[in-house]
């Protein structure tokens, strides 16, 4: 994957450090392959999707409007110009439309391991992912469009006129290649993280303009008086559905929609609605239809009578219950496997011994990150190789949990390891001594005594799991920040959703150790006889 | 003659570091008597108790209770039925410190023996009654006096109603009141019936006063054994002599 597998569209993909994300794919690239290709091998996508009856169509909802993003206004709806296709699209292929939900980097991995049946979602046509993957014929056609400073508005009319200043773009987008051809050297391309970055670097004057593709140029700085949008766009491209190479009859029906589409005016009226019209878009053959007017959400702008925040809190919460549902089910997991792993360190027969002390190595020396990419686009070949492609199913919160549980295990291992080596010889003497068998001696006299040492580490990591799930937001579990990005993008509050974000992770915290310091009197307490049996 | 509680054959055990602790140890305890254990420090007391207590493999020799073989070189019963035919109580009173008192004395009963709570902690209580700490009962070992804790270490071994209690100088961590108090314990537990008892210790009135035979131990080989008389006789062993003027 290069440079141009970035998403343009990401405009808004909000993760910091994405540059070690952007990696996993291609450290796994012939792994996954693999993966798909056994599956893929197997199933006919357009077949399946008739008979569930529902085509499931993959996108980043955190990737920002227009596309797909939560309605400002009702953070639990999706909304965007890339739904209204989908909805389109899966009535005129007679089945429902299902949205699969992941982090944009994710998306074409997801595909290929058959968790969805294709994808809209910004995806330039490129000859570099199309040897990955089939593209259908273009649904839009975007230019790449330059922001200055309003005051600098009849300076800076073209990308010549801006010969010998710096440019901001987004991290690894389309833009970037757009002005190496156009000959900008590269020590004048300033890359961000941040999708608003490069609107705020242009505002401050640390550079001199930004670019980005064109609507979202219009979406960001239309509203902003301070801002004013170079006319002359340039280096046109396309966006086209996404599907597997193995699906040719699926992307036959799907271009087929899409030519019904764009003939029939319907998505002539989409982009009017996204205020996304334009004439290029005439050269792929769109009808524009009667005239429609450009609905509020779809021009850039804070909602007007401020942030719905009781509808706000509320997904919030919703989100904060899925982070806690991640964290309650997989640290007890991850307890027990850790003490279980750490007996068998250190009380297991050699080969058991060995196995387990590699695991722990293994797993605390790689990205969590990498070992949940691994997992999820690993388990349907897997499944497929074992004859039980029920593991298809396997759902993303149950990876996610998975994964969480057998990361962590690694670290409990080394809890549990040290707590357990630190129970004096003197007492499993004095067990052997009574007649207490090795297991015995563990289960009454040892782990009851070491279980008090490590609670207090083991609390500390509760904590710390709390805010790693937030790592399975990348294969699409809607846990709390990427919740608080999504909504934060869409309604142009990123800082207060943040704040807000950070809250509740605080509650779920302060409520992980409120638990852990009642479990912890109980643990040191002396263990109570059971009461005799009355005659 | 009747089979002898205890007995063990040419017991043999070295340690890489320190050479060759027992070399060839012989020990035969009596049916309702007292055995001391006598010896210098570093000449193999522990290790032979240890290793009496299935605790250590031996290298070589054998270990029987009552005529029952439980260990015939380095192999060692699993026997649950064999191994709780020793007790032990060591130099540290090593308790369990999640459990109360009698939570010590229960615990084995209950998981080990098999009995059910109740039964347990009936017994648990008779024996905690023996050692005259029964009102200690519901306190937690960091509760207790040294001297306290170490009598609810003997009622821990005690309960499990071994075939011989093997004690490792007991009160050597006990300051003299404590000594008095916890060998007064032993003491009557000695003149009780039915308790075979193997006592390491440096306290020769304890094994005037208690004790039937005695034997002594000098660099992993015992070169006194016999009634305690022994104690009382000189020029019987170079060794022995020195050690008893010494003490
Ligand atoms: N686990 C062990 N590893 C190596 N050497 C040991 C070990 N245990 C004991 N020894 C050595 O074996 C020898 C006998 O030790 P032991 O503890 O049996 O002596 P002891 O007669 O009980 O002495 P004391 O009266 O001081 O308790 C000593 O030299 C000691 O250093
Ligand atoms: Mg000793």
């Amino acid at each position: 994957m290069g440079a141009a597998s970035r998403p343009t569209s990401g405009g808004c993909s909000g993760y910091p450090a994405i540059d070690s994300i952007n990696r996993v794919p291609s450290v796994l690239a012939a792994f996954l392959a693999l993966a798909a290709t056994t599956v893929a091998a197997a199933n006919d996508g357009l077949a399946s999707m008739r008979a569930a009856g529902v085509m499931r169509w993959g996108c980043d909802i955190s990737g920002g409007a227009p596309f797909a993003f939560p309605d400002p206004s009702d953070p639990d709806r999706v909304i965007g110009f890339e739904v209204e296709i989908a909805e389109d699209l899966a009535r005129r292929l007679g089945v429902r439309a299902e949205r699969y939900s992941a982090d944009w980097l994710a998306l074409i991995d997801g595909l290929e391991a058959q968790r969805c049946d294709l994808l809209i979602n910004g995806f330039e046509v490129t000859a570099d992912r199309a040897r990955v993957v089939a593209f259908s014929s273009p649904y839009f056609r975007y230019a790449q469009q330059l922001v200055v400073r309003a005051e600098d508005r009849d300076r800076f009319t073209s990308l010549a006129a801006l010969a010998g200043s710096p440019i901001a773009v987004l991290n690894g987008s389309a833009s970037i290649e757009s002005l190496r051809t156009a000959g900008v050297p590269r020590s004048l391309i300033v890359e961000y993280d941040d999708s608003l970055a490069p609107f705020t670097e242009t505002l401050l004057g640390r550079v001199d303009a930004c670019l980005q593709e064109s609507f979202i140029a219009r979406f960001f700085a239309g509203h902003d008086e301070r801002l004013a949008l170079v006319e002359q766009t340039f280096d046109p491209g396309e966006y086209g559905v996404v599907v597997r190479k193995s699906d040719g009859t699926l992307l036959a029906e799907v271009n087929a929609a899409l030519s019904a589409m764009r003939a029939d005016g319907t998505l002539g009226r989409i982009l009017q609605r996204w205020g996304l019209w334009n004439d290029a878009q005439r050269e792929l053959g769109t009808e524009r239809g009667p005239e429609v007017a450009a609905i509020p959400e779809a021009i850039g702008t804070p909602p007007a009578d401020g942030l719905p925040w009781s509808l706000i809190l509320w997904s919030l919460a919703r989100a904060a219950a899925m982070t806690a549902l991640l964290t309650v089910v997989s640290m007890p997991i991850a307890t027990f496997a850790g003490l279980w792993l750490a007996i068998a360190i250190l009380h297991g027969p050699k080969p058991l011994s060995r196995l387990c002390h590699g695991y722990v190595l293994v797993t605390r020396g790689t990205p969590l990150l990498v070992q949940i990419f691994l997992l999820y686009y690993s388990l349907p070949a897997l499944g497929t190789w074992l004859g039980v492609p029920e593991l298809l199913t396997w759902n993303k919160v149950v990876v996610g949990i998975v994964c969480l549980a057998a990361n962590y295990a690694a670290y409990e291992a080394e809890i549990h390891r040290a707590a357990l080596q630190a129970i004096p010889r003197s007492q499993w003497d004095a067990a052997g001594a009574l007649g207490f068998t090795p297991r015995q001696t563990l289960r009454f006299i040892v782990i009851p005594q070491s279980w008090r040492l490590s609670l207090p580490a083991i609390i500390n990591d509760l904590n710390s799991l709390i805010k790693d799930s937030s790592l399975v937001s990348m294969i699409g579990v809607q846990e709390l920040l990427a919740v608080a990005l999504g909504i934060g993008k869409a309604s142009f509050a990123v800082p207060s959703m943040l704040v807000a974000a950070a809250a509740f992770y605080l509650v779920l915290s302060l409520l992980a150790d409120w638990f852990g310091h009642s479990l912890e009197r109980r643990a040191r307490a002396v263990q109570a006889l059971p009461e005799p049996i009355p005659r | 003659m009747s089979t002898p509680a205890l007995e063990a054959r040419q017991l043999r055990k070295h340690w890489p570091q320190s050479g060759q602790v027992l070399d060839g140890c012989t020990v035969r305890v009596e049916r309702r008597t007292v055995h001391a254990l006598i010896g210098a420090s570093g000449s193999g007391k522990s290790t032979l108790l240890r290793c009496l207590g299935l605790l250590e493999r031996p290298d070589a020799g054998s270990i029987l209770f009552e005529g029952v073989t439980a260990a015939d070189g380095p192999v060692v019963s699993n026997d649950p039925r064999v191994r709780r035919c020793v007790g032990m109580v060591f130099q540290e009173p090593n308790l369990f410190p999640h459990l109360t008192a009698l939570g010590n004395v229960w615990l084995a009963p209950h998981r080990v023996l098999g009995l059910d709570p109740g039964e347990a902690r009936e017994r648990a209580r008779m024996t905690l009654d023996r050692v005259h700490a029964l009102h200690l009962a519901d306190r937690r070992p960091d509760e207790l006096s040294g001297g306290e804790r170490q009598r609810v270490a003997i009622a821990r071994a005690l309960a499990m109603e071994p075939t011989v209690l093997l004690c490792d100088e007991p009160t050597s961590a006990l300051d003299p009141m404590l000594t008095r108090e916890v060998m007064a314990v032993l003491r009557e537990l000695a003149l009780d019936a039915g308790t075979n008892m193997v006592v390491v210790t440096h306290d020769m009135d304890f094994v005037a006063a208690a004790a039937d035979s005695v034997d002594f131990l000098h660099a992993g080989r015992i070169r006194v054994s016999g009634s305690t008389d022994v104690l009382g006789t000189r020029g019987l062993d170079a060794e022995l002599d020195r050690f008893l003027q010494r003490s």
